[in-house]
């Protein structure tokens, strides 16, 4: 009887464990807390490690899980709060995103110049980045 | 103008609170909602011919999001 061919699975590279990129997203992150906007480190800074990112979600083969085939319907449900979401963000842009109607980056922006709140904000969105590039 | 900022706060946070809770439900032992990440995984798996149009936009829109709020 011919024994049955093994499932080979790739092992995955050593930097894509975690003990190797949380420490990265670390330190890029209290790098970025310290950079303000608009300034032309704070561009580079998150133009490469988006665009590293990116290319890596869009070209690098990894082992993903199975997507679902098809929506079911209870998936509806996210549109409840994602579009109330876009609707505010809508409005308050259109009025102009002034002081009584701010849009969600005008009020994100007293935060973001507090270097703690600005570097884990910039850790959760690399994490939440790498979530998606795993996807 | 207080009145106007509360309010769009709290929309604001409504929405969020929103999020967080689709999501615990969507977590919850044989829930018919599916998470977050299942909905982005099932967005990107759309593709036009060899172009992963979906992988492109959901990637690139997490891409400018951080670009306007960290850089702009």
């Amino acid at each position: 009887m011919e024994r049955p061919s093994e499932l080979v699975v790739p092992a995955e590279p050593v930097w894509v464990r975690s003990a190797v990129l949380v420490p990265a997203f670390v330190l890029v992150s209290l790098v970025a807390g310290s950079l303000p906007s608009f300034s032309l480190s704070a561009n580079l800074l998150v133009l490469c490690t988006g665009g590293l990112l990116f290319w890596l979600g869009v070209s690098t083969p990894m082992q993903r899980p199975r997507p679902l085939p098809r929506l079911p319907a209870a998936a509806v449900w996210w549109i409840v709060p994602f579009g109330l979401l876009t609707v505010v963000e809508a409005v308050t842009f259109l009025l102009g995103s002034t002081e009584a109607n701010p849009t969600l980056s005008r009020l994100a922006d007293p935060v973001l110049e507090r270097y703690l709140a600005r570097s884990a904000l910039f850790f959760g969105w690399t994490t939440a980045f790498w979530g998606l590039v795993k996807r | 103008m207080i009145l106007s900022l509360v309010l769009t706060i709290a929309l604001f946070a409504t929405a969020v609170a929103l999020i967080g809770i689709v999501e615990l439900v969507s977590r919850r032992e044989q829930s018919a909602v599916p998470t977050l990440g299942e909905m982005c995984g099932f967005v990107m798996t759309y593709r036009l011919g060899w172009l992963p149009v979906g992988r492109i936009a959901v990637l690139g829109f997490w891409w400018w999001v951080g670009w306007h709020f960290f850089a702009r």
